[in-house]
């Protein structure tokens, strides 16, 4: 947690030390993200029942790559990125029908989405934006325990989405700094249990983010 | 800044939270370590005896790693017993039953998957049971439901022990009710008609445990009120039926046993009771709740009023003069909140100031007819709908009949065979006055098997229809105070063969009155309008009714959203379109 609130103080003191620019970037970027995430409590289900999986919530990284377009470009006020994710969750417990028990081991989660922005430009050098993604994720479980004992294994690639929002804050007319929110879900992925059957799982994910932005 | 707005409470909307319902599935993720026996009746847990000849039911606990148990009774995969004082003959699903075959000791294990139970002691007593009793005592259901019926058998060593599943049961009285000696339903009754029975458990060779089962009437369980749900246009009627849901299956009509009751009388008003129906009057628009209660139990639907509240009407023709003794149609045109129009006429109550003078005169649908009785220089003519209401004014005089005259005028008048068309009769008096006295008047046909006049009622004089198959020319007659016109009309009747029906759809809005017409094509392309030779019909009385299939044939007025099928009949074919109404 300290070592989490030294990088959010250093994403941050750009803050400080940069006056306010007006300058709005066009053209190609690439960008650096950090943020927390909480993956919401999730049915997992099978041909015996469900159950629900609690998660903790968990640090996640992201990188982007995209193009910033104009004001005033006929496409739009916005930007249009490549962004890969990855978020890791640690099983925290396990609910049956008779309580919950203790969960172990992490479910990580690489995703690699096509984000849509559109970016709302004033006379400030704050900027709200909003938007979504599509792409794909693939999920691992191979490490779920429940009290001790494997739950899951295998990975599963599904479809993934998300939604956006958030300001951005030109630091100058090239750096910008960017703190979102973002909604991440997917089809509910596949995974086998320890006896041999399937299961399938939810995946709702609240995450903000920090970032900073670097345009060419 | 108000699209971001928009865009954060999708975000909020979509997002949701995580999963908040109860699980199902058990955890078999955690190894199962050991199981132990429990009998299921807590007397015999605590002796671990059962008399001879006697069988009890165990169960399996099972524990898992020592973080919880459960019952896991139905997952054993064998029971065993060290000797032949106890057994388990049984089959599924009572394979889990002790049997006591005989005094003695026995030592019982249960086994599931690799993990087997500690033993199990378990005492076969020797005593002999000395009397039974069956419990509930002397029960009364209603007819057409069920009771379970338990065993009690008392020991020569005074211990008390379950013989619900060890007895045979019967009954003396199968006609009024059964008791299921299976082992899977062992002591469950059920009733199939009014009376008593008496109900034995027999076990022991002892006198068997009696009780007498009393049959009474079935009890009503459910009300369904019909129609459900329906949607009707306000200032009309519907009526209600309500249908009973007893506990011996029978399902009779109940209306005139019901009390009804209408949540919202300022929406619609229904009276308390009826007979082969009740029927609703809708006043306004909004949803009123039926309800039908009878014993305790009540049965509801939801009645939409459509098509807005009248906030005014007029009356057509505002002020009218006729000869006495003549008759003229009255109609009410009804403006509502909704911004709609539509026809009332069958809906307002009208009154006259002197019926001496004139009366008014329903005739079902939205048909109303004034009839002028005596000669006045105007007398007032009312139309009431709840505090609304409005005037016209009625002139009778009585000037001397001159002549008639049939509009149109005669000539070659074109009729199809099969189809119908009308004629007006003018008629002409000395103070230069003139007046339509079609439906004061008589019509007749000098060749009927060619075409037919209707003098059955007043809307349906001066309409003659061409009798099918028919061809040529034919006289039609009329008459009206003692004259004829002259000259007569003569129509030519035609045998055409009809080779297809189409409708001329009209715009519907909730609470309009629309008309639709029905034109048919004939070989050699000879089109005739056969709007009112055509039966109309409607298959969603929620979407759109037809205003009046009597006077108003092919207009309909559209009750509520939706879409519907309106079909037209004629000559043999039929045909359909889809309305919609917003």
């Amino acid at each position: 947690m300290k070592r989490t609130c030294q990088m959010i103080i250093a994403l941050c003191l750009p803050l400080v030390l940069c006056g306010a620019a007006m300058a709005q970037h066009s053209g190609p970027y690439v960008g650096a993200f950090i943020g927390g995430n909480a993956l919401m409590d999730s049915e997992g289900s099978d041909n015996q029942g469900s159950f629900i999986l609690k998660f903790d919530p968990a640090l996640q990284g992201s990188a982007v790559a995209g193009w910033d377009f104009a004001p005033g470009d006929p496409v739009g006020e916005g930007r249009i990125e490549l962004e890969y994710t990855r978020r890791s969750n640690r099983l925290d417990q396990v609910k049956f029908a008779e309580g919950g028990f203790k969960g172990d081991g992490d479910l990580t989660v690489d995703s690699l989405l096509l984000n849509f922005f559109g970016v709302f430009h004033n006379a400030t050098p704050w900027s709200p934006y909003v938007g979504g993604g599509l792409g794909a994720a693939r999920m691992d479980a191979s490490g779920l325990k429940v009290t001790g004992q494997p739950l899951g294994t295998g990975t599963s690639v599904v479809f993934a989405y998300q939604f956006g929002t958030g300001v951005d804050f030109a630091l100058t007319n090239h750096l910008s700094l960017d703190l979102g929110y973002r909604f991440f879900s997917s089809i509910k992925p596949k995974f086998t249990e320890a006896n041999g059957q399937s299961f399938k799982m939810d995946y709702y994910n609240h995450s903000a983010t920090l970032g900073l932005r670097f345009g060419f | 800044m108000i699209k971001l707005s928009w865009a954060g409470f999708l975000l909020l909307v979509v997002a949701g939270c995580g999963y908040n319902g109860t699980p199902t599935r058990h955890n078999d993720f955690t190894p199962l370590t050991s199981i132990r026996i429990v009998a299921a009746d807590p007397a015999i847990e605590a002796s671990h005896t059962i008399a001879a000849l006697t069988s009890t039911k165990l169960t399996v606990i099972g524990d898992y790693s020592g973080l919880f148990t459960r019952d896991i009774t139905d997952q054993v995969t064998s029971w065993s017993s060290n000797a032949s004082t106890a057994s388990f003959p049984y089959a599924s699903p009572n394979n889990n039953r002790v049997f006591g075959a005989s005094a003695g000791a026995a030592s019982l294990t249960a086994s599931v998957g690799g993990v087997t139970s500690a033993i199990y002691p378990l005492t076969v007593s020797p005593a002999t049971v000395t009397a039974i009793a069956i419990t509930p005592a002397n029960p009364s259901i209603p007819n057409g439901l069920t009771t379970q019926f338990t065993a009690t058998g008392t020991f020569s060593d005074t211990t008390t022990q379950d013989l619900t599943f060890d007895a045979v049961w019967a009954s003396d009285t199968a006609a009024v009710a059964t008791v299921s000696d299976a082992p899977a339903s062992k002591g469950f009754a059920q009733s199939h008609t009014i009376g008593t029975a008496t109900i034995s458990a027999t076990f022991g060779g002892i006198p068997a445990g009696t009780t007498i089962l009393t049959v009474t009437p079935a009890v009503l369980q459910s009300i369904a009120v019909s129609p459900a749900n329906p949607s009707v246009l306000s200032l009309s009627t519907v009526n209600f039926t309500a249908t009973g849901t007893y506990s011996d299956g029978t399902t009779p009509d109940i209306t005139n046993q019901v009390a009804w009751l209408s949540s919202r009388p300022d929406l619609a008003t229904i009276p308390a009771s009826g007979t082969t129906s009740v029927t609703a009057t809708t006043l306004a628009q909004g949803t009123a709740v039926i309800s039908a209660a009878l014993a305790g139990v009540t049965g509801t639907t939801n009645l939409k009023v459509t098509g807005g509240t009248l906030t005014g009407f007029t009356i057509a023709p505002a002020t009218v003069t006729l000869a006495n003794g003549t008759v003229t149609r009255l109609t009410a045109t009804g403006t509502f909140s909704n911004g709609s129009t539509r026809d009332i006429s069958g809906a307002v109550a009208w009154s006259t100031a002197d019926s001496n003078l004139a009366t008014v005169t329903k005739a079902g649908g939205n048909l109303v007819w004034l009839n002028a009785l005596g000669v006045t220089t105007g007398t007032p003519i009312t139309a009431k709908s709840g505090t609304l209401t409005a005037t016209s004014s009625l002139i009778v005089s009585a000037p001397t009949l001159q002549t008639l005259t049939i509009t149109p005028p005669t000539g070659f008048v074109d009729l199809t065979a099969g189809a119908s068309t009308r004629f007006s009769l003018i008629a002409a008096f000395t103070d230069g006055s003139t007046q339509d006295v079609t439906a004061s008047s008589t019509w007749s046909s000098r060749d009927t098997t060619k075409a037919t006049v209707d003098n059955s009622s007043a809307f349906a004089k001066g309409r003659i229809s061409g009798v099918p198959a028919a061809a040529g020319p034919v006289i039609i007659d009329a008459s009206y105070g003692g004259l004829t016109p002259s000259p007569s009309v003569t129509v030519t009747v035609t045998t055409r063969t009809l080779q297809s029906l189409a409708i001329t759809p009209g715009t519907l809005n909730v609470g309009n009155q629309v008309k639709f017409s029905a034109s048919a094509t004939y070989t050699g392309t000879t089109i005739k309008d056969v709007t009112e030779d055509t039966v109309w019909s409607i298959d969603k009385p929620n979407v759109a009714i037809l205003a009046d299939s009597t006077s108003q044939p092919g207009q309909v007025v559209a009750v509520g959203s939706g879409s519907a099928t309106l079909t037209a009949t004629f000559g043999g074919l039929s045909k359909s379109v889809t309305i919609t109404v917003p």
